[in-house]
């Protein structure tokens, strides 16, 4: 391994992500509480196959092609979902008995960062939809550090962290437009663009961050790629079952998932199909890359070795401090 | 071109804003471009390292000081939150302030891994605990003392002081007391009772008053009326980390993944390490997607499921014999002629009620079976008949196996399946996974508690389950509900008044060996008897809040149109009723020629929990003189209050978890009080204590200052405050959580301080307290938690008629409704017979209604409640998502938005809970169109075992077999 250059990686196990949000609550009370950052969901937890955050955000463009930088479109405040506010004070102190509802104020919305939760694909009983926790990947090769014409984009040595300086930022946004996965948001009270900072603070404390070490389901393995004892290296690159999200965009993400297996599913007669898997491995293709029909395979092989899987043991993580060393120092 | 990396370029040069307008034109139009530069293959071709095109330090690191300084604090302390999660419930949390104000939490996770095999405990909490500091400050938050300056519900508040409000108060306590007798005065003990401090205040207070406390369990379902009636108690849960021990889990009728969050990574673990797990559920739910199999099954119709499962395992000859003859009541006789349980007294002139008998096969012989050892000396009798000699002449008798084996003879997979529809190959698929399994068990719900039939869908859950073997053992057996409670908290009976009334009474009865060997669980069966067949109903201590709500609230003008819905009634509902208040198998208060007339809404929410609570509004809300809620926010039930007193928060008061904590994480809390009380806001004891203190104040002053109880003891309004005070006074609420600490025998003698310096302990014994006691197992360091091996291994044996799991049940009414072994009966048709099922479950983003209304999580939602609908049904509707629908029945409507989803099964609509009545079109909620029939085998009475306890064999309502249409608006 080089002597710096390290790069923090994450990967999370789509097997275990119950859609619970907790890491997007923990991101938002953490860092995204300031003015202008009410709409901003750094991380947010996407039902797939679905319109996810920004809605569509999937057909946007941005990322890599040939080596060229793609700028794509400009998501909206509205495309991401907007911070609605409720009329408390209408329904409860105006003397309106029962004649106000409290709601959004202002039109109904039709989008929001979390809209199509759980509305699937497919036909019931085989319907299909698993959780995707999103955020910043802190890309290798990221399209918006390249973007940026301001230089306000950097990528730190020591741990791969990419940030945008915010003293430098002049509210271009074309990060915004060249990121594929559409994870940085803008913040009209300061004009400058925000994302998710890796929890760097905590980092430099060997805290790890708070969407990792806040998440109930255990579905976040952390720590730095190149290091071949961490649990993120192993997944990645010894058993290759954690893959990026979308290849295809080409900026190198460093955050990688473990694929997802549902229930089996059923025959018309409401019998037990054994061998159809119900998420199409042409749907997972699209998100992971021809390699994930390897992984399913390697974690279902693996998994035949009850007791004896040094996989399925990294998989379980019996002691949760494991899945993030050497960043479980306690956040106090 | 990109410039080098040296000169960080804070202007743009004309060439870049030409070419970002450019960009931002085709970003417009939704076309990506392609720079003309080819940006890293330059670069990355005069550097080895893949990194280095990116790397350069910014010049000034001011921003990124900004964020440090941001992840800052001046103080941490511990605590959790003190809401009813149950399941979810025990997380610790480091808890942050800086400058005066709570900023954020996040989970400490230091609970010890129990042993190397096992995953341990860590993180817990969930989203709803990690924004409890906003939730603290939102704008929905109420923080001065509140009195409605319009009518009720109008939306007219004006704020008064503390001195005010107590003052108008109490003079309306003292005189309804005065007038109406102390059973006038009504609190609703909400799902908060969990958090200590609440729990203290609220029975200290109102036991003083000789209130009406209702008793609101089984009303609002979750009240496992099938584990009540066949295991004889219903609290038994196995661990988290014992899960890891099963080879097969059914989530069968619940959602863990939304109500047990940080639970639910122990499934996952246990799916990597070789568990299957099979999800029966009528939608595909959060929890579903996460299984081996997912079975889709009807609405309500899990008992037809179970009941073929008990079928093939029976006919194929799959069950063990052993397990059954020697926990089960199988073995026992029942008389051919009228279907009861043979007894003693039928046999014997001067035999007993209480005893009865087995066939001994090898002797030949009637045999009695122990009630104090399970152990198998016998070789009883499963199947056979017999002719027995009594001084009456001769009775046939047959074991309940028999009956059992006829019962289910036609019940074929294949007849089940019309009724469930899950196939019958899939159904024998489950059978013997189920049989073949060395440990299989489920996650507990409270999920069936809330259909009309969920106690026998639960009696032929655990009959499938015991048939097939699994009881008892490191990962085996079928649970339902889950408490483990720190016993200190049996100390509140010796400050009651009421123990004081009664005390010559039942000392005089039983004597103080009875209530030794109660405690410790010596004699177990007989002293349940004895203290169930007397001290609850006789006692009064609690009202069944179902009976209150349809007797004095007018929700039976609803819930008496019972057997419109429900064809298997032999008599009408009333006559049910009726007969039940005869024989005073319920309690019932204010007894039913008085009105209530003050309400206390206390930790709860009844307008927004209650099935057709608008009825209330119109028939109860009337009667009463006084409403007062203690909240701290504005809920359904405070908008229609009189007074709205504020309660502070979780981090503004220490206390201790009371109630729900629970086998499941066995580790008992405390949360310490990190900032001053919020605005005017004051905890429970406070709020209590200075009642008290102005009824005696304002008692002087009206002249009225005795009063008598319901069974005419002379109390004194002027003594209550003092009284209360004796324990803690209104400012040392802390007191009351030490005592309870220091007091329990079953938090390995933790003293107060190490406890608040840990924040957490490790159960190390059931302890004392009742409710604890169905776990019936040890609890030992370094092993997992497994209930019921005190019957498996120690023999003991069950808190039931029989002394075994009980599944026939001869009271006349069961007898009389042919429910008197677990059986199939179809869902009614509650609301009419209209296509459509609205079903139900705990959401996800909600303990109840607490964070229903806040904007954070409602942003993470649609901002409105929705239904959820199939494709299917929705097509055939012509709805588009988001399309607002009104869903109505016989009883009522109400509007909604819905969601279409492909989990969801054609025929059914799901709304989750919690949601406000404001949150809806008009104030009319989902709860509109809930009938909630009553179901008279609740009500049962004057029966060995089945009499009410707290919490437990009470009337409850049910709302997941409404039936409603819909139309488009």
């Amino acid at each position: 391994m080089e002597k710096e250059n390290k790069q923090i990686a994450q990967v999370i196990d789509l097997n275990k992500c119950i859609g619970c949000q907790t890491c997007t609550v923990s991101c938002k009370q953490l860092w995204t509480d300031d003015k202008g950052m009410e709409h901003m969901w750094w991380n947010i937890v996407n039902s797939m196959p679905g319109k996810g955050t920004p809605k569509d955000w999937e057909k946007m463009g941005g990322g890599w092609k040939d080596g060229n930088l793609i700028y794509g479109k400009l998501p909206s405040k509205q495309d991401f979902g907007e911070a609605w506010e409720f009329n408390f004070n209408e329904v409860h102190y105006e003397g309106n008995k029962n004649k106000a509802q409290l709601k959004p104020i202002g039109n109904r919305p039709n989008w929001g960062p979390n809209w199509d939760e759980e509305q699937g694909a497919g036909e019931f009983p085989n319907g299909y939809y698993f959780n995707l926790p999103r955020m910043c990947n802190h890309c290798t090769k990221p399209a918006c550090l390249a973007a940026c014409p301001t230089k306000a984009i950097y990528k730190r040595d020591n741990d791969g962290v990419v940030l945008i300086d915010d003293t430098l930022c002049k509210g271009t946004k074309m990060c915004q437009m060249a990121c594929p996965y559409k994870r940085i948001y803008f913040n009209d009270e300061r004009n400058i663009a925000q994302k998710c900072i890796a929890c760097f603070p905590r980092l430099e404390k060997s805290v790890a961050p708070a969407c990792v070490r806040q998440c109930p389901g255990r579905a976040r393995h952390f720590g730095y790629l190149q290091d071949e004892n961490s649990q993120v290296h192993q997944l990645v690159y010894k058993w290759k079952v954690a893959l990026p999200l979308h290849p295809d965009f080409n900026t190198e993400p460093n955050v990688f998932y473990i694929p997802p297996t549902l229930p089996k599913t059923l025959n018309e007669d409401g019998t037990i199909n054994e061998n159809n898997p119900r998420i199409p491995l042409s749907y997972l293709k699209s998100l992971f890359g021809e390699d994930v029909e390897k992984a399913l395979i390697t974690i279902e092989e693996e998994k035949t070795k009850i007791g004896n899987s040094e996989l399925i043991d990294l998989l379980i993580s019996r002691k949760w401090h494991d899945m993030f060393k050497p960043f479980h120092q306690d956040p106090i | 071109m990109i410039e080098s990396t040296d000169n960080p370029a804070t202007d743009l040069s004309d060439f870049d804003k030409d070419r970002r307008n450019f960009c931002i034109s085709c970003a417009k139009y939704s076309l990506g471009i392609a720079v003309a530069t080819s940006f890293p293959l330059k670069l990355l071709a005069e550097t080895t390292s893949p990194f280095a095109p990116y790397k350069y330090t910014p010049l000034k690191s001011s921003f990124e000081n900004d964020y440090r300084n941001k992840w800052s604090w001046d103080d941490v302390t511990l605590g959790t939150h003190n809401l009813n999660c149950w399941f979810q419930q025990n997380c610790l949390f480091y808890v942050y302030k800086k400058d005066g104000k709570i900023t954020r939490e996040e989970q400490v996770g230091n609970y010890p891994q129990t042993n190397e095999k096992v995953p341990d405990f860590n993180p817990r909490g969930c989203q709803k605990g990690c924004s409890y500091s906003d939730f603290m400050y939102s704008e929905a938050r109420i923080t001065h003392p509140l009195k409605r300056s319009g009518e009720r519900g109008e939306g007219k508040w004006e704020k008064i002081s503390w001195d005010e409000a107590l003052t108008g108060i109490a003079d309306k306590m003292i005189k309804a007391i005065d007038e109406n007798g102390t059973k006038s005065v009504v609190v609703d003990p909400g799902g908060n009772i969990v958090n200590y401090l609440s729990f203290y205040s609220l029975f200290r207070f109102f036991d003083f008053l000789d209130s009406t406390i209702l008793d609101i369990n089984c009303e609002l379902g979750d009240d496992q009326q099938g584990a009540a009636v066949t295991y004889g108690e219903i609290s038994n849960d196995r661990s988290g980390d014992d899960y890891f021990y099963s080879d097969l889990i059914f989530i069968w009728g619940g959602n863990p993944a939304y109500t047990q969050i940080p639970n639910f990574h122990f499934l996952t673990e246990a799916r990597y390490n070789g568990t299957k797990i099979v999800a029966i559920s009528p939608d595909l739910n959060a929890s579903a997607i996460k299984a081996d199999y997912y079975i889709p099954v009807k609405p309500g119709t899990d008992s037809a499921l179970a009941n073929s499962m008990a079928h093939l395992i029976i006919s194929e000859k799959l069950y063990n014999e052993h397990l059954l003859k020697e926990q089960t009541d199988l073995t026992f006789l029942v008389r051919t002629d009228n279907n009861k349980l043979l007894k003693q007294s039928d046999v014997r002139k001067d035999g007993s009620e209480l005893v009865l008998y087995r066939w001994d096969k090898k002797e030949k012989k009637l045999e009695i079976p122990s009630q104090s050892s399970l152990k198998l000396d016998t070789d009883p009798a499963l199947e056979g008949e017999f002719n027995i000699k009594t001084y009456q002449g001769i009775v046939t008798v047959k074991p309940v196996f028999e009956f059992l084996k006829e019962q289910l003879k036609e019940f074929t997979p294949e007849k089940a399946s019309k009724i469930c529809g899950v196939a019958p190959d899939t159904i024998r698929k489950l059978t013997t996974m189920l049989v073949s399994s060395k440990a299989a068990t489920n996650t507990c719900t409270s999920n069936f508690s809330k259909f009309y039939h969920g106690d026998i869908i639960m009696r032929s859950q655990i009959l499938a389950f015991i048939l097939a073997g699994h009881l008892g053992k490191k990962g085996d057996g079928f649970v339902t509900c889950s408490f483990l409670v720190a016993d200190g908290g049996n100390k509140i009976l010796n400050e009651f008044e009421l123990t004081k009334d009664l005390r010559y009474k039942y000392l005089f009865k039983y004597g103080t060996p009875f209530w030794l060997n109660f405690f410790e669980r010596k004699d177990w069966n007989q002293a349940t008897y004895k203290y169930v067949l007397d001290t609850f109903v006789d006692s009064r201590f609690m009202a069944n809040s179902t009976l209150f709500w349809n007797l004095h609230g007018g929700i039976s003008d609803i819930s008496e149109r019972t057997n419109e819905w429900d064809p298997h009634l032999k008599r009408d509902i009333k006559e049910y009723i009726n007969e039940m208040k005869a024989k005073e198998w319920q309690v019932i208060d204010p007894p039913l020629n008085t009105d209530p007339k003050v309400y206390f809404s206390w930790a709860g929410n009844a307008l927004r929990r209650v099935r057709g609570s608008q009825k209330l509004l119109t028939t109860l809300w009337p009667k009463f003189d006084l409403v007062v809620a203690l909240e701290m926010r504005m809920s359904s039930t405070a908008t229609h209050a009189d007074y709205i007193l504020p309660v502070s928060g979780a981090y503004e008061k220490t206390t201790v978890m009371a109630a729900n904590t629970n086998t499941l994480s066995p580790f008992f809390h405390t949360t310490q009080k990190a900032v001053e009380n919020i605005g005017e806001s004051k905890d429970e004891w406070e709020i209590a204590c200075l009642l008290a203190k102005k009824i005696k104040e304002r008692a002087k002053h009206l002249k009225i200052v005795n009063f008598k109880t319901a069974r005419n003891n002379t109390r004194k309004f002027t003594e209550m405050y003092n009284k209360l005070t004796s324990s803690a006074g209104e400012k040392e609420s802390e007191l009351i959580s030490k005592k309870m600490t220091e007091d329990s025998s079953n938090l390995g003698g933790i003293s107060w301080d190490k406890l608040k310096e840990k924040g957490y302990t490790r159960f190390t014994e059931l302890g004392k307290n009742p409710a604890s006691f169905g776990n019936a197992c040890d609890i030992k360091k370094g092993e997992t938690i497994s209930p019921h091996t005190w019957h498996t291994e120690k023999k003991e044996v069950w808190t039931t008629l029989t002394g075994r799991i009980q599944f026939y049940i001869d009271h006349d009414w069961y007898l009389e409704l042919n429910e008197q072994l677990p059986i199939h009966k179809n869902p009614p048709t509650a609301g009419g017979d209209y296509p459509f099922t609205l079903t139900g479950g705990h959401a996800r983003w909600s303990i109840h209604s607490i964070m229903r209304t806040d904007p954070g999580l409602l942003r993470l939602q649609r901002g409105e409640p929705f239904v959820l609908i199939s494709v299917k049904d929705a097509e055939k509707h012509l709805l588009n998502d988001d399309d607002e629908i009104k869903i109505f029945n016989d009883v009522d409507y109400f509007f909604s938005r819905v969601k279409i989803s492909a989990t969801v099964q054609p025929g059914q609509l799901i709304m989750y809970h919690g949601w406000e009545s404001y949150q809806f079109k008009g104030g009319k909620s989902a709860r509109n169109v809930m009938a909630s029939p009553l179901n008279p085998i609740e009500m049962v009475g004057d029966y060995p075992y089945l009499k009410p306890v707290m919490a437990v064999r009470q009337p409850g309502q049910s709302d997941r077999d409404t039936r409603v249409e819909i139309e488009k608006v």
